[in-house]
């Protein structure tokens, strides 16, 4: 079907597509290329000892240490708590962003009154609260929930609520002259305009539980990336440190590629 | 003598800011009668959106009174559709917003889409239409709840010049072959001259009604005939000088 379609266009437009798709091809190959480069350059200089694979480990080494974490059948179990944690206290973080920033636009009193406090609570680094959470949630789980949750929420707050008050005056106009309830105007104004910046959010907000996740593991952990990553540091085991790094990597490129594929179906068919 | 579909009587409004108060109609009467175009125009930021706000009652006078038979509809400078939803789902908008989205109203909405050229867009999203048919969209999803009186707020400023000849030529024979009341606001004088059946002037702010017109061109309601006959400059000339006085 696309073959016959080209088919029917200039020499000129076709020798254009041509042209467009090689750029692709290219800019593929050179990302891949450089990542190629670089870990033969890093493996390379670990193992003539130009650097020492102790410190720097190499990727020869990470390939090692995660198949030894997968045959000892911790590698998952590790993995599956981080991911549980992280994708916990992103949704409920979501979840409660999106409700209160809800809440704040539908009063307006209710928004200049939490203004100053919300400013404050998102200057605050969250870390500082480490011990209060360990007192407070204990050392499982649920305290590195808390902590992811805290790190998302007042960014999916602020994020949203600025959305729904630049929702345009003129639209509102159109639905009031239409003799729209405030509910209504809420349900088919306020939240479908307000998508892309939803997504937007989404999106930061997927670096954000990441960054709650492991923190509040690094606080207090028995299992996680995060616990890899500090007890790799302590033991000075910096294969396990970098193992834990690069799961991590490609775990939150994955979780935001899903956002990306989330942003393709629902604005499909939006003009914004 | 005709029904009233539209009264100002002695209307007035004060705009109250942190700085002040600002008087943005004063002592405004006028009526419109029913299947009668009235255009409004006066220099820029008169108070022009003011007085249709006023006559949707979005806005309670300050003195005076607005009386108004039955429903309005508003059509606003820009098109306004939503992106994400189809053409087919902004007509219905209104009808979902009064609840009285029932068949036969859909199918009423709908007709009027076909009979005025966008029955073959109705599953389309605004973003594949031109700005003209957006416009014309925006006017039948106004439409779409058979409202009595239309109020129009410089529906074609927001389009280029060619354009915007042909809308307000479409849009006009809509709102005449539907018999609708409508009372238009705007600025530009030859667009009043060629579209209305009479026209009011009002001073800067805080807005009155300085002049009152009845246009003499007779059954002639086409907007580009209009712009051709001998009387058009004429009235240009006169609106202009007491647009500027």
């Amino acid at each position: 079907m696309k073959k016959q379609k080209s088919m029917g266009f200039s020499a000129e437009h076709r020798q254009f597509l041509k042209k467009r798709r090689q750029n692709v091809a290219l800019v593929w190959s050179l990302r891949l290329g450089i990542l190629v480069l670089l870990l033969g350059l890093w493996e390379l200089s670990a193992d003539l000892g130009w650097v020492d694979p102790f410190l720097t480990s190499s990727p020869s080494r990470i390939a090692n240490t995660i198949a030894s974490l997968y045959d000892d059948g911790t590698l998952f179990y590790h993995i599956g708590t981080t991911l549980w944690e992280t994708l916990a206290g992103f949704a409920i973080a979501v979840a409660v962003g999106y409700g209160v920033a809800l809440a704040l636009w539908w009063s307006e009193t209710v928004r200049k009154m939490l203004e100053p406090y919300i400013v404050v609570i998102n200057a605050l680094p969250k870390i500082a609260l480490g011990p209060l959470i360990i007192i407070w949630f204990g050392t499982g789980s649920t305290a590195i929930l808390f902590m992811t949750v805290l790190v998302g929420v007042i960014v999916a707050i602020m994020h949203m609520l600025s959305a729904f008050i630049e929702t345009d005056k003129n639209k509102m106009l159109l639905l009031r002259s239409m003799g729209a309830s405030k509910f209504q105007i809420l349900t088919r104004l306020v939240v479908p305009s307000s998508l892309p910046a939803f997504i937007s959010m989404l999106k930061v907000n997927v670096g954000m539980a990441w960054i709650g996740s492991i923190m509040g593991e690094y606080i207090v952990s028995r299992a996680g990336l995060g616990y890899l990553i500090v007890y790799g540091g302590q033991v000075f085991r910096l294969d396990l440190v970098m193992s834990a790094t690069l799961i991590l990597c490609v775990l939150a490129a994955g979780m935001y590629f899903l956002v990306v594929l989330l942003e393709k179906i629902l604005l499909k068919n939006t003009e914004n | 003598m005709k029904k009233e579909m539209l009264r100002f009587s002695g209307v007035s409004l004060i705009y109250h800011t942190k700085l002040g108060e600002t008087k943005a109609a004063d002592a405004l009467s006028f009526s419109v009668s029913e299947g009668e175009f009235v255009a409004v125009i006066g220099p820029s930021g008169c108070g022009k959106t003011t007085l249709l706000s006023l006559a949707a009652g979005l806005l309670k006078p300050s003195e005076g009174l607005v009386e108004r038979q039955g429903s309005c509809g508003y059509m606003l400078q820009r098109d306004e559709l939503f992106g994400w939803r189809t053409v087919e789902k902004n007509i219905f908008l209104p009808l979902e917003i009064k609840h009285i989205k029932t068949e036969e109203n859909c199918e009423r909405a709908r007709a009027l889409a076909r009979k005025y050229g966008l029955g073959d867009f109705l599953q389309s999203y605004p973003s594949a239409l031109s700005g003209g048919m957006r416009q014309r969209a925006a006017l039948i999803r106004t439409l779409a709840t058979d409202p009595d009186v239309l109020l129009l707020d410089e529906p074609f400023s927001a389009l280029d010049y060619q354009t915007r000849l042909n809308v307000t030529e479409d849009v006009s024979g809509i709102i005449r072959s539907e018999g609708k009341t409508a009372l238009l606001i705007t600025h530009d004088i030859s667009e009043a001259i060629s579209l209305a059946d009479r026209i009011l002037v009002l001073s800067p702010r805080p807005a009155r009604v300085t002049h009152e017109h009845t246009l003499d061109f007779g059954e002639e309601k086409n907007p580009m005939r209009r712009r051709e006959m001998n009387g058009f400059s004429g009235w240009f000339e006169i609106l202009w000088k007491e647009l500027n006085a």
